[in-house]
């Protein structure tokens, strides 16, 4: 059957451990062979190296390329790296940036902080979703975020196979709170999550170029949901979180 | 361009006229973690869904706490689903490790032997293995380990000791070294050791690393695995069916490598074997 599938956790750029990295070109080739239609794009610059080096060649890299929607990479602004924190938010929508990055533990900060308020405060004013891959942070700092900051959607990425405990208990207790496909991989988690929490708090994930497509692909293709549920979860429920794309932007 | 197992999967069809065998599956819950729904029918059931043909599981509760009812309990359910479970007789060096060998020796469903060296904090090449290596060395069965680059008890160099010193013993490396790290150290120890066999089931295998394995060693020497009910049925799978390897060394990987491990049992099929000859469990 034909499924649109709309990744929202995907990065380009060179790793460390490979030989080889990812570009745009090359993510396109693999979306095409994995059947998926659009994906959410960070820089892995971002990272490791420079955060605003590597936002700005994110954009460089993914231009004229529809597909790719652009993801920005954030971090607390006490060291002034974001140049103030309202005027990187401002800059990032109008480069039509879809949605926010943060990887506290690489970065050494911790995102239930106050170094973190005027920042995440900010993010949710913008409306735009934050990303957050669980090996950077807890579910207990997501879920203190998530109160604090009601506006803000955030999408919990490569949750893993041993944390259903603690996801049914944030997801119980917050309404901002969505968990993506690139790990979640208890058996049988994902029916599970969606009869009781709804379908609408799952999105489909790869993790590239980390982890492999082939994972979130395989357990949605292959997954126990009706066909509306499987839709929401391939890309509505991703596209009900990103702004709507702007006239004459590609 | 086709592709038999991509098609079916971006289709989200069951896998069609295709043998295959997870190589490393368990069997009830885990008090570490939830999983929802456990049962070996919803197993049996996710198994349909995919088109597995047969998944060889070891009991959580053998491993966990306690070796006889936990090898009982696999007994149980390869009864219950005689052609689609095969089980491995999982061994605790803190417990009787010959008397459970011997309580399930002809069984046909039982067709090999599983060590978890690091739950039980004891290390492979430890001296209480040694029941375990006579026995596989005696009756060709495969013997699955969970092994981890970063452990102290189950670790690469660990395995290719064993393997060097028992060479007719036929060794699967569970979760291939687990990590990164640990696929490459793997991949050194396998190629070293014919007698290594690498599974790849866990959090961190991707299709390219599946396709290093093949490459450096063979189809035949890779072997699909699970871990389910632990990791859901279709995530390793998937870097299996979308690795770019030629289809037959795909399918090699999914179960026809691991059939030809478990001779005679699966060849005949555990349920043709349970009706024509009893299981010879006691």
């Amino acid at each position: 059957m034909t499924l649109e599938l709309f990744d929202v956790n995907a990065m380009i750029g060179p790793l460390a451990n490979e030989p080889d990295g990812i570009d745009s070109a090359r993510l396109l080739r693999t979306m095409d062979s994995f059947g998926i239609a659009e994906a959410v794009v960070g820089h892995l610059w971002s990272v490791a190296y420079d955060l605003r080096t590597g936002n700005h060649r994110l954009l460089a890299d993914i231009a004229g390329q529809p597909r790719l929607r652009p993801c920005w990479v954030v971090l607390p602004d006490t060291c002034g790296e974001l140049g103030g924190t309202s005027r990187f938010v401002s800059e990032a929508l109008e480069a039509g940036v879809v949605a926010f990055r943060a990887f506290p533990s690489t970065h050494g900060y911790r995102l239930a902080s106050a170094d973190c308020s005027d920042l995440l405060g900010a993010l949710g004013e913008g409306g735009l979703p934050l990303l957050v891959d669980m090996q950077e942070t807890s579910w207990p700092e997501i879920e203190a975020v998530a109160h604090e900051h009601a506006q803000l959607q955030i999408v919990a990425c490569a949750v893993g196979y041993r944390a259903l405990r603690q996801i049914a208990g944030v997801l119980s207790r917050t309404d901002n709170v969505s968990v993506d496909l690139s790990n979640l991989s208890t058996h049988l988690g994902l029916e599970w999550l969606a009869a009781r929490h709804g379908a609408g708090r799952l999105i489909f994930g790869t993790g590239l170029p980390h982890r492999d497509p082939a994972d979130a692909v395989t357990r949605l293709r292959w997954s126990e949901l009706g066909a509306d549920e499987l839709a929401a979860v391939a890309s509505s429920n991703l596209r009900r979180l990103l702004p709507a794309r702007r006239a004459g932007r590609s | 361009m086709t592709d038999l197992l991509r098609d079916a999967v971006l289709d989200g069809a069951p896998l069609r006229d295709v043998s295959v065998v997870d190589a490393h599956a368990h069997l009830g819950s885990y008090g570490r973690f939830f999983i929802p729904d456990p049962a070996e029918a919803t197993m049996v059931r996710l198994m349909d869904r995919c088109g597995v043909s047969q998944a060889v599981m070891s009991s959580c509760l053998a491993f966990a706490h306690d070796a006889k009812a936990g090898n009982d309990a696999t007994a149980q359910a390869l009864e219950a689903y005689p052609k689609r479970f095969l089980g491995y007789v999982v061994v605790n060096p803190h417990q009787a490790i010959e008397s459970e060998l011997s309580r399930f020796s002809g069984h046909p469903g039982m067709v090999g032997v599983k060590l978890h060296p690091e739950v039980h904090q004891y290390p492979l090449t430890g001296p209480a293995y040694e029941a375990v290596w006579d026995h596989a060395d005696r009756t060709r069965q495969p013997v699955l380990i969970h092994t981890s680059s970063d452990s102290r008890f189950n670790n690469l160099e660990q395995l290719a000791r064993i393997a060097s010193e028992h060479p007719a013993v036929r060794l699967i490396a569970g979760h291939a070294g687990g990590s990164r790290v640990g696929f490459a150290q793997a991949i050194g120890v396998a190629g070293q050791y014919p007698n290594i066999y690498l599974e790849i089931c866990g959090s961190f295998a991707t299709c390219r690393w599946i396709e290093r394995m093949v490459t450096a060693l063979g189809a035949d020497r890779v072997l699909y695995g699970s871990d389910f009910p632990f990791i859901d049925l279709r995530y390793s799978i998937g870097r299996v069916v979308f690795a770019e390897l030629e289809l037959e060394d795909r399918l090699a990987v999914l179960g026809g490598s691991m059939r030809r491990l478990l001779t005679p049992a699966s060849e005949a099929g555990f349920g043709e074997l349970w009706r024509a000859g009893g299981c010879g469990h006691n």
